[in-house]
């Protein structure tokens, strides 16, 4: 246990480093998260003004204007806490070699990745806090008042996050076989538009698309926590809805060590 | 017409280049689709809701969003790679290499390449446009076809210049690449009808970066919702700024330090 918390740590201080070097760089980069959000927030609430105030979906689960704005800031928080990119980076190394001397240590990538991956959301966080902060008071969500379940989120944001990592990575790993993964990649973004909620409250998903949504790995990696938080999960639901978290994260790695093990030997830049 | 071959060599030199890498035609065919699905899965799921937002239908949406993605395209296609180049070449001093040659630097500066990869999603747009249309039953008669013509024509000059204009703005500050990134983020606005932002953004979306300007007018013009008229406004406010910043781009050329002066 001791080991990794020093390795952790060393991986986080340098993270950290490198990510205020660039801090400027950074801080427009991680504004790409505002951009989904709040347009699907401009979208909704123009929808719901053009429709007598309010959505009702198929659940009968109802969003005013407020409720959307509530909806979409939350998930835009959740969603920079627990964003992955490593697939892009993974490719990269892959094409051009770079993953070689990563192998020669003697801990798996993933642990350096996902240590910088936390030291980026470290420090932009910081700097995104004024902001968050601004966003709220102007757009006027309205929030639950304040109780323990609310807590929960914070367990559920943490596997949402390992979660989120585990499978972005092991798409990333796809690129041992094909090298270029850009159509891939896009793929899933779709999905996950879908499927995390990013583009709606899954409970106003019609049809068959909510069905889907129910069961579907991304419900666990966004959805989930930002309900936690705006007190829509009945509490009869909140244990299934952790022991899905669980059950993806077990499958995720799964996943990931087969692949992983596979790709291995499929890895061929020079000197491998 | 000495100009124009020029034009012609250049693209197709470029064009011999990307071909070397044909895959990436339909990476960024199969990328476009899927972006496309996203944006119209998410309007249609709202639309399910309801009938017009804010006064838009779901087939007016789409022919916007149609023009969203042509733009998107031409300005990948033809204007991007160019900027892009131009910023890297002032930071490394090898823009002395274009202003030495003997045409005029601001055509071999901002025309010289082209990423014909990036047409893929100049035919998603043209798809979805067609689509959409026959949806609508518009008749696209000779009036909307030239002022949507004229339109876009005027929407790619206001993009251009925008664009020169940053470029120019590297002359003092040099490193402005994160800039694009900012616009692009503006630019994604543009995928929905400008009535559904509040009062505030709307404003910074028509006078601060014209998004509104180059896709909302473009698609009115096409569905028959602009005034013929207004199409030679906006080719006005075209010219007008392609010779603004165009003039911009000269003084601010005497402001560059190359690599051997």
């Amino acid at each position: 246990m001791k080991y990794w918390i020093n390795i952790y740590r060393a991986h986080l201080k340098i993270g950290t480093a490198i990510m205020f070097q660039y801090r400027f760089a950074v801080l427009i980069w991680a504004v790409w998260g505002f951009v989904g959000p709040l347009l699907g927030l401009a979208v909704w609430s123009a929808a719901s003004s053009s429709h007598g105030g309010n959505i009702t979906g198929p659940q009968g689960a109802t969003f005013t204007d407020r409720d959307f704005a509530a909806y979409f800031l939350v998930f835009m928080i959740v969603s920079h806490l627990t964003m992955s990119w490593d697939a892009f980076e993974f490719a990269f190394r892959v094409r051009d070699g770079n993953l070689s001397p990563r192998l020669l240590k003697p801990i798996h990538p993933i642990h350096g990745d996902l240590a910088t991956n936390l030291a980026f959301k470290f420090v932009t966080s910081t700097m995104l806090l004024p902001i968050w902060a601004l966003l709220f008071y102007f757009l006027k969500p309205s929030l639950p008042p304040p109780n323990w379940t609310q807590l929960l989120a914070i367990p559920a944001i943490l596997i949402a996050l390992v979660l989120r990592y585990i499978w972005q990575y092991s798409l990333a790993l796809i690129a041992f076989w094909t090298t270029r993964v850009e159509a891939i990649n896009q793929f899933y973004f779709t999905l996950d538009g879908f499927l995390a909620g990013r583009i709606a409250p899954l409970a106003l998903l019609p049809g068959w698309l909510g069905v889907v949504a129910t069961y579907s790995p991304f419900r666990s990696m966004g959805y989930f926590p930002v309900e936690l938080i705006l007190g829509r999960v009945p509490s009869d639901q909140i244990l299934s809805g952790f022991l899905f978290q669980v059950f993806w994260l077990v499958v995720g790695v799964g996943v990931f060590r087969l692949m992983w093990a596979g790709g291995i030997k499929q890895y061929s830049a020079v000197g491998a | 017409m000495r100009y124009l071959r020029l034009l012609g060599a250049f693209y197709r030199t470029s064009i011999q280049t990307d071909m070397e890498y044909r895959a990436d035609f339909f990476t960024r065919i199969i990328a476009s689709l899927l972006g496309l699905l996203t944006t119209i899965g998410s309007l249609s799921v709202a639309f399910t809701y309801t009938t017009n937002i804010k006064g838009w239908s779901f087939s007016h949406v789409m022919v916007l969003l149609a023009v969203y993605y042509l733009m998107d395209g031409l300005i990948e296609t033809f204007i991007a790679p160019n900027m892009r180049n131009i910023m890297a070449q002032v930071r490394e001093g090898t823009l002395d290499f274009v202003l030495l040659k003997p045409v005029v630097p601001q055509f071999m500066a901002t025309l010289r390449t082209i990423n014909i990869w990036r047409i893929a999603n100049i035919l998603v747009a043209l798809g979805l446009a067609g689509y959409s249309i026959s949806r609508l039953s518009l008749s696209v008669g000779l009036s909307e076809a030239s002022s949507f013509a004229i339109t876009l024509l005027a929407g790619t000059a206001v993009v251009y210049s925008f664009w020169l204009f940053l470029v120019t703005l590297t002359f003092w500050f040099v490193r402005l690449d994160n800039i694009e990134q900012v616009i692009w983020q503006a630019f994604e606005a543009g995928r929905y009808p400008i009535e559904i932002y509040p009062y505030w953004l709307r404003g910074a979306l028509t006078y601060v970066i014209p998004v509104a300007f180059i896709i909302t007018v473009p698609a009115k013009a096409l569905t028959g919702q602009l005034a013929f008229s207004y199409s030679f406004v906006a080719l006005g406010m075209g010219c007008l700024s392609i010779l603004l910043s165009s003039a911009f781009w000269r003084y601010g050329l005497r402001f560059y330090t190359g690599a051997s002066s």
